[in-house]
């Protein structure tokens, strides 16, 4: 007992070290787990886990008895998912009638949380891990079944720090739209308010400006209106509500219905300058670089649907999201495309 | 009318192409007998005088195609003429304008943007076949506005889902270059502004790649570049007779047009190639600016990609040793930097040190920012807040407000507010 569980600070140790240095350790149950429950998709290299592993397999012989072919051949991720849930209530009881896992039983809730929200690549591994970890621990409670557990314990962080790239784009303008549902008498409106333009020669909206949110509304005799120039979605959620205020202390029944943000726009610099002709060549279905009309490159992202302008001094402009998520992947998917083309 | 064919009556050869009523008839010209008339039933003696017509000039097709495509079809081939395009490239240009005229929204468009769709097709064809044509040209032949051929010429590379290759930038130079008339003496150029075509190309060439590798040509319009390269080509070729000239005089006596930013790029080149002097001992000791470096052009293009790495890295310190390799090899023109030479290689064991090499980047850049954007104050703003009745009356008028302005409005006779 004693020898197993300094074995298990030195492994614990170890793994912490090893942390940012290995990938997703899938193959932690590799050499344990038969072959058909691996799944063929989630195929990482074998890493320094692999070495810590054949410690665990010399000193902990009922680990690799262990029988897990109540998994089934092809795992989907809400079976994943299920298997992880199910797998971390199990062990939350066992934690409870086990005094002699209680040290690990904060290692091990945080894996699974990691677990849990990581990515499908992560729940891959931990899928196969977490099956095991209930089988192994419900059957011995002597038996230092923590040895699986810490083997899983420091888990690699959720984006290795190689592939993220550290910046954020910054939202510069967003529009949304929202329909106050009555008929507006445009004239009425640029007559009372202070803060309205209305050309009907010119255009047939009345452009209106708030100062906080800092933005402007076109305000149609439909009913119709367009908020753009707020820098995030409540701000323009917001601004759209104050001009709904107005329109209603003016008189008319105005609403707030289907307030819809249409277009998010962001930009950011990733700090390297890039040569554009190459990258016009390698990703032609893409691009469109004409540098007698425009001096950027305009590549329009398939997945997500984004529209980025890219200029030789490492600025991105990304257009075209409807959600936040969709610039910060678009832009997450163009960094080690753009830094493939960093030096000359 | 050639093309073999008799009148059956009076058996003249002289039959004219006539129309009654939109039916284009064979007519004799000598007895009036109408030899063939249209072209949708024929008897067979009738078929027996028709001559051959190109399907695009005969009536067939014209029935199918609407008139302002044939007119744009005409325009197109007119265009590919005028260009002196092989007859490969007409043939796909017109294939191109058939393709986009079976867009409604193309069928619907203006004239204007018809008549522009004419020069896109023409200038993706050129562009597939590496033939180097830019839109400059394109819009001048058409007497059309950049801004119009741009948007059309985007949205039909995307409609058409063409694949364009960009503009081949030695090509450009050749054809451009050959546009400058500098290779024959004439009234307006005199005898030691005139240079052989060869060897400008060459050394002009040699300088837009020496720009591409420094960071010049990236995002900027390729035509300024090739302006200021084949400037300085021609000035050092022969740089005691033609260092007086300026730009622009010598655009004005090659009879070519000085594009806008070509100055500036001029100005870039230069930097670039003092940068490159720098590293050269013999010619750091003569203290070069803008001017006299031109004479040294043609030294600095023979050693350019050695100059390039070493006057550009990031930051690393000159090297002592390639800087004595670089010394022995070559010599400058004839102007006495055998003894310079020989005399800074004396001085330079004495710990004269050349200035840390400049980062290569493109110019924006090097230069300092306009204006430092602060990151923006992180908001706490929900969107569901309360917004206070006292907020939205500072944007309402009051009734006497209102009444005063309507006031004003009648007084000015404007019904538009201000």
């Amino acid at each position: 007992m004693e020898e197993e569980q300094t074995y298990l600070e030195l492994y614990l140790d170890q793994c912490v070290a090893q942390d940012a240095l290995a990938p997703p350790g899938s193959p932690l149950l590799s050499p344990v787990v038969p072959d058909e429950v691996y799944i063929p998709n989630s195929a990482h290299p074998e890493t320094v886990f692999n070495s810590h592993l054949e410690e665990v397999k010399e000193t902990s012989g009922p680990f690799s008895s262990v029988d897990l072919s109540f998994l089934p051949d092809e795992l989907t991720q809400e079976n994943k998912d299920q298997n992880i849930i199910r797998s971390k209530h199990e062990i939350e009881e066992n934690c409870k009638t086990q005094s002699q896992q209680s040290r690990l039983s904060l290692p091990r809730e945080q894996d699974i949380g990691l677990g849990l929200i990581s990515n499908s690549s992560f729940s891959n591994s931990h899928s196969h891990l977490y099956p095991g970890d209930a089988d192994s621990v419900q059957p011995s409670l002597e038996k230092p079944d923590s040895m699986p557990l810490a083997s899983i314990a420091p888990m690699t962080p959720m984006t290795p720090v190689s592939e993220c790239s550290g910046i954020v784009p910054q939202l510069q303008n967003i529009v949304s739209t929202v329909n106050l549902a009555c008929k507006l008498d445009l004239k009425k409106i640029a007559l009372h308010a202070k803060n309205a333009e209305y050309n009907p020669k010119r255009f047939a909206a009345v452009i209106m400006r708030i100062r906080e949110p800092r933005t402007t509304a076109l305000i149609f005799s439909s009913g119709k209106m367009v908020c753009t120039g707020a820098k995030s979605e409540e701000q323009s959620r917001l601004a759209a509500r104050k001009y709904a205020r107005v329109v209603q202390k003016l008189g008319f029944p105005a609403r707030f219905l289907d307030f819809k943000i249409q277009n998010m726009v962001g930009s950011c610099d990733v700090r390297f300058a890039i040569r554009l002709e190459g990258l016009v060549l390698t990703h032609q279905q893409f691009s469109s670089y004409e540098p007698e009309l425009f001096p950027g490159l305009i590549y329009r992202m398939v997945k997500p649907r984004v529209v980025l302008l890219i200029f030789v001094s490492g600025k991105v402009v990304l257009t075209g999201a409807k959600e936040r998520s969709e610039i910060y992947e678009a832009f997450e998917n163009i960094y080690p495309i753009l830094k493939g083309f960093k030096k000359a | 009318m050639p093309g073999g064919g008799r009148c059956p009556d009076c058996g003249s050869t002289e039959l004219v192409e006539d129309s009654h009523y939109s039916q284009s008839q064979l007519v004799c010209s000598d007895c009036g007998c109408v030899v063939t008339e249209g072209v949708l039933t024929t008897t067979f003696s009738d078929e027996g005088n028709l001559r051959e017509v190109t399907y695009s000039r005969s009536t067939g097709e014209n029935e199918q195609v609407s008139r302002s495509q044939q007119r744009g079809l005409r325009r197109v081939r007119d265009l590919c003429r005028v260009l002196q395009l092989p007859a490969t490239f007409e043939d796909t240009a017109v294939a191109y304008y058939q393709q986009a005229h079976r867009h409604a929204g193309i069928r619907a468009a203006r004239l204007q943007k018809k008549e522009v769709l004419v020069g896109c097709c023409v200038l993706v064809t050129c562009r597939q076949h590496n033939w180097p044509l830019t839109m400059g040209t394109v819009c001048t032949l058409l007497y059309a506005d950049l801004d119009v051929f741009a948007g059309t010429y985007m949205q039909i590379v995307k409609l058409l889902g063409l694949d364009v290759p960009s503009l081949c930038l030695a090509d450009l130079v050749k054809t451009y270059c050959s546009s400058f008339k500098l290779f024959q003496a004439s009234p307006s150029v005199p005898a030691k502004y005139v240079e052989d075509k060869e060897k400008l190309l060459s050394r002009t060439l040699q300088l837009v790649e020496l720009a591409d590798e420094t960071w010049l040509v990236t995002g900027r319009h390729p035509l300024p570049v090739i302006t200021a390269a084949t400037f300085l080509a021609w000035q050092s070729l022969q740089p005691s007779a033609r260092l007086t000239c300026s730009l622009a005089r010598f655009c004005k006596l090659a009879d070519v047009d000085l594009p806008c930013p070509a100055p500036s790029r001029l100005q870039e080149l230069l930097a670039v190639l003092l940068r490159m002097a720098e590293q050269l001992a013999w010619l750091q000791v003569l203290g070069l600016d803008r001017r006299s470096v031109v004479k040294h052009i043609g030294d600095l293009l023979q050693h350019r990609r050695t100059l390039v790495r070493k006057a550009f890295r990031d930051g690393t310190a000159e090297q002592e040793a390639g800087e004595k390799e670089l010394q022995g090899r070559g010599q400058g023109p004839g102007q006495g930097n055998e003894e310079v030479a020989a005399s800074s290689s004396l001085r330079l064991p004495e710990g004269k040190r050349p200035a840390s090499p400049a980062l290569l980047l493109p110019p924006c850049m090097l230069k300092p920012p306009k204006r430092i954007c602060p990151p923006p104050p992180i908001s706490t703003v929900t969107g569901d807040e309360d917004i206070s009745d006292s907020e939205i009356e500072q944007y309402l008028r009051t009734p006497q407000e209102v009444r005063d302005f309507q006031k004003a409005q009648a007084a000015t006779g404007l019904s538009n507010p201000p």
